[in-house]
């Protein structure tokens, strides 16, 4: 489905994200975990066009899509959500998926498609407010029901876990298997809540200092010896 | 819904009736509140809705001004064609300054317009060949033609009143108000930021254009230092933001405010009110940054409690 080959950003000297390359399948769900600064969300904000890669190369279904400017990686089919929310504030609940449905990929039907995104996600009672009203982890739903109502393949979440309380997130874990199965979608996922993790992903590709250093199912990269000393040093 | 479109073809209706009625004074000013709520209504496509704050206007009310006086007194155009080109050289002329400027938000872009509107009235003055230099032009008068200018300023008017409504709920619309929330955040829906700035920035600068002209008809006398001066695109930001940024009746009460208060200033302190211009648009951010439309639903919340 999407494939990254050695896509590397470097500012001067410094390698953010240095020649890493995965390959995401058919309705997948691969985690990308490490320690902060790692270069996760450096790698989502190439993917999705958002940064200008230094050098490698992205493809989604076999067509190179790397260098395309954010707009039209959203045309292609990949959508990505923010670890800090992102909602347009001046605009209601339905207009921020309204917005995602009328600019994505598909832009027939918009109306329905943003009723349906709010359903599916549960904001749909929620359609006429603002969204500085909601609750952090409604917030979270509407920048996920925003992302959808754009018709994506591939789905880049950026900690949509993180900073919720432990039933929201075990309700946001399971939005987003629930997600998966109702519209056969490809989930790239950084996340930090171990738990959520394990229960989620299928694989997990670790990153640390911007390079992979593991990848696996979950019960294998948590007890690689190069993952436990990326996070808690080595002795 | 209902009842706003019947009040405003009331209001469309007694204004068309009142020429009949008004001394010259008040004919001339109200033939430019017209204009300007026009202006401050198209002004208010990039300021309010996109959110891109433009103190550049007057370089495209004087492009449009000059370029359709040029066209009437060559007599190559009745005056409504001669208009329209004004506009759309006005607009073209936006797009050139403004592609490469729409990329930076905020105070950047407004500073970058600062600097359009003064290089071009700069140029202006000084190209006397085209604009009579700050002798300006005049434009023949025609006996009765300024009852007919009062009508075409009004359905002017009438005909931006109508697209400002159809705008925010276009398409259009919709990109720039999220564009104004969150530009990246746009990018990541699938909204060309450059695009639909650049799409609205035409629009609105083809709008002034058209004002121009038609002002430069009315007054039958422009010179550079008028048409483009820092106090009219000013004045643009002024008539937004005192009704309320992003609305669209606001910027129509706004200018109505402005004109009044206009033609007081200037009569009464004219050093001044270039000051009292400044210290009233610090005045309405500091207090009210929703302008008089803001300070209505605040009346009303209160009244309703």
């Amino acid at each position: 489905m999407l494939r990254v080959e050695k896509l590397s950003k470097r500012y001067g000297g410094l390698k953010a994200v240095d020649e890493v390359s995965l390959e995401l399948g058919r309705e997948e769900i691969l985690g990308v975990i490490g320690p902060n600064g790692a270069g996760k969300t450096t790698l989502f904000s190439m993917i999705a066009g958002s940064q200008k890669p230094s050098s490698g190369a992205v493809f989604l279904e076999g067509e190179s899509i790397g260098g395309l400017p954010a707009h039209r990686v959203v045309h292609k089919g990949i959508v990505r959500t923010h670890q800090i929310v992102r909602p347009f504030a001046n605009l209601t609940v339905f207009e921020n998926a309204l917005a995602g449905a009328t600019f994505g990929r598909d832009q027939t039907h918009a109306r329905a498609k943003a009723q349906e995104a709010l359903e599916l996600v549960g904001l749909w009672n929620r359609r006429g407010d603002l969204p500085g009203s909601l609750t952090l982890a409604g917030r979270k739903k509407l920048e996920l029901a925003r992302a959808l109502a754009t018709t994506p393949r591939v789905l880049l979440l950026d900690e949509v876990i993180a900073g919720v309380n432990p039933s929201e997130a075990l309700e946001m874990a399971q939005l987003i298997k629930k997600i998966r199965e109702a519209r056969k979608l490809s989930i790239l996922l950084i996340e930090h809540v171990m738990p959520a993790v394990m229960t989620l992903c299928d694989r997990v590709l670790v990153l640390d200092a911007g390079r992979a250093i593991a990848a696996g199912t979950p019960a294998q990269v948590v007890s690689d010896p190069l993952v436990i000393s990326a996070y808690l040093g080595s002795a | 819904m209902k009842l706003g479109i019947a009040l405003s073809a009331a209001a469309l209706v007694a204004l068309a009736l009142l020429p009949f009625a008004l001394s010259p004074y008040t004919h001339n000013l109200m033939t430019l509140s017209f204009l300007f709520v026009a202006t401050a209504l198209a002004w208010n496509w990039l300021g309010g809705y996109a959110g891109q704050i433009s103190f550049g206007h007057a370089a495209m009310f004087g492009t449009g001004g000059f370029v359709a006086a040029r066209i009437l007194l060559a007599g190559a155009l009745p005056p409504p064609l001669a208009w329209i080109a004004g506009g759309l050289v006005a607009g073209a002329y936006a797009l050139i300054w403004g592609h490469p400027t729409l990329r930076l938000r905020g105070p950047y872009f407004s500073i970058a317009t600062i600097g359009v509107g003064e290089a071009t009235r700069l140029v202006f003055t000084y190209w006397d060949k085209f604009t009579g230099g700050s002798s300006g032009l005049s434009l023949p008068m025609v006996p009765g033609a300024k009852r007919t200018l009062y009508w075409e300023a009004l359905a002017f008017l009438a005909l931006i009143a109508v697209a400002s409504w159809a705008i925010r709920r276009s398409r259009l619309g919709l990109a720039l108000f999220a564009i104004r929330g969150d530009v990246e955040a746009a990018a990541d829906v699938g909204i060309s930021a450059t695009f639909y700035q650049d799409l609205v920035l035409f629009l609105s600068g083809a709008a002034t254009g058209i004002a121009g002209g038609i002002y430069a008809s009315y007054f039958s006398f422009i010179e550079p230092n008028d048409m483009l001066g820092f106090d009219r695109s000013i004045s643009f930001v002024l008539m937004a933001v005192i009704g309320g940024v992003g609305t669209i009746l606001g910027p129509v009460l706004g200018a109505v405010v402005f004109v009044l208060l206009r033609q007081f200033l200037i009569g009464s302190y004219p050093q001044l009110y270039l000051g009292l211009y400044g210290a009233l648009l610090i005045a309405v951010i500091l207090f009210e940054p929703l302008g008089l439309m803001g300070l209505g639903h605040r009346l009303v919340r209160r009244a309703a409690r």
